[in-house]
């Protein structure tokens, strides 16, 4: 895979969705942004997240149960180069709680590559998880992690394909100008 | 990417087109200037807004609240 400096990733991760990897996210909104004393940028978001159930399924459960909400809290300081997320669901917290944290930062060894780490807390309210949940729940997040990379590069490859594609358009344009001097000129 | 609220996604993507420009460009580059977006993002957000009442998507702590949302007390 491919390294990237901080600064293609965190503006790949701002624009995140949609992805492939994470076809479950079907909106994503912005509620407040700020940019405070420090000159961080403060973003809270919203995440409308689907589970994908067949859609018969969906018509007899209803659409409100089959939508989870995530709040996004992030903060990008462009001085220190850090980009911290911290999410949490706001809906079926009565039966679990998943707390995420991401932070993305330029790698101390090598500025052309960048450093995630990432944590998530979960609790499942009012049952004890036994060692084999923990063990699985491990295994789940640290599999997303690398879907979460993938994600990524998926996103900065698009990024990059409008760039080009904006540069031959505007290469494009320029030609025509000249021709059309070059007929006049006859 | 979709709103929640379907009829503001256009709005949406007005807003998140002006936002990115004014981050990639200016505001990850170290220029402090405010970003131009002030006027798109306050017609998104009166969409959203609606839309999250409407569908009773339960926002912490943003200054969402409406005059008939109220948090219950424990």
């Amino acid at each position: 895979h491919d390294f990237h400096p901080w600064e293609t990733v965190t503006k790949a991760a701002m624009q995140k969705y949609p992805n492939p990897m994470n076809p479950s996210v079907f909106g994503v909104d912005v509620l407040d942004r700020n940019v405070d004393q420090r000159g961080r940028l403060h973003s809270k978001r919203l995440l409308s997240t689907e589970w994908g159930l067949p859609s018969i399924v969906r018509s007899i459960i209803g659409n409100t149960r089959t939508c989870t909400y995530i709040q996004e809290h992030s903060v990008v300081d462009p001085k220190e180069k850090t980009f911290e997320l911290q999410s949490t669901n706001i809906t079926f917290t009565n039966m679990v709680s998943v707390d995420e944290r991401l932070v993305y930062r330029p790698h101390p060894e090598d500025p052309e590559k960048t450093m995630l780490t990432q944590e998530a807390i979960i609790s499942v309210k009012g049952v004890s998880l036994s060692s084999y949940l923990e063990g699985l729940m491990a295994s789940t997040i640290s599999s997303n992690a690398g879907k979460g990379r993938e994600a990524m590069e998926w996103v900065i490859r698009r990024l990059n394909t409008e760039i080009e594609e904006l540069a031959i358009t505007a290469r494009g344009t320029l030609r025509t100008p000249m021709a059309a001097a070059a007929v006049t000129e006859k | 990417m979709n709103s929640v609220g379907e009829g503001c996604t256009e709005l949406k993507r007005e807003y998140d087109q002006c936002f990115n420009r004014w981050f990639a460009e200016k505001f990850l580059k170290g220029d402090r200037s405010a970003d131009p977006c002030s006027e798109l993002f306050h017609k998104y957000h009166t969409c959203v807004q609606k839309a999250i009442k409407e569908k009773d998507i339960p926002i912490e702590g943003v200054e969402f609240m409406g005059p008939n949302r109220e948090k219950a007390d424990s």
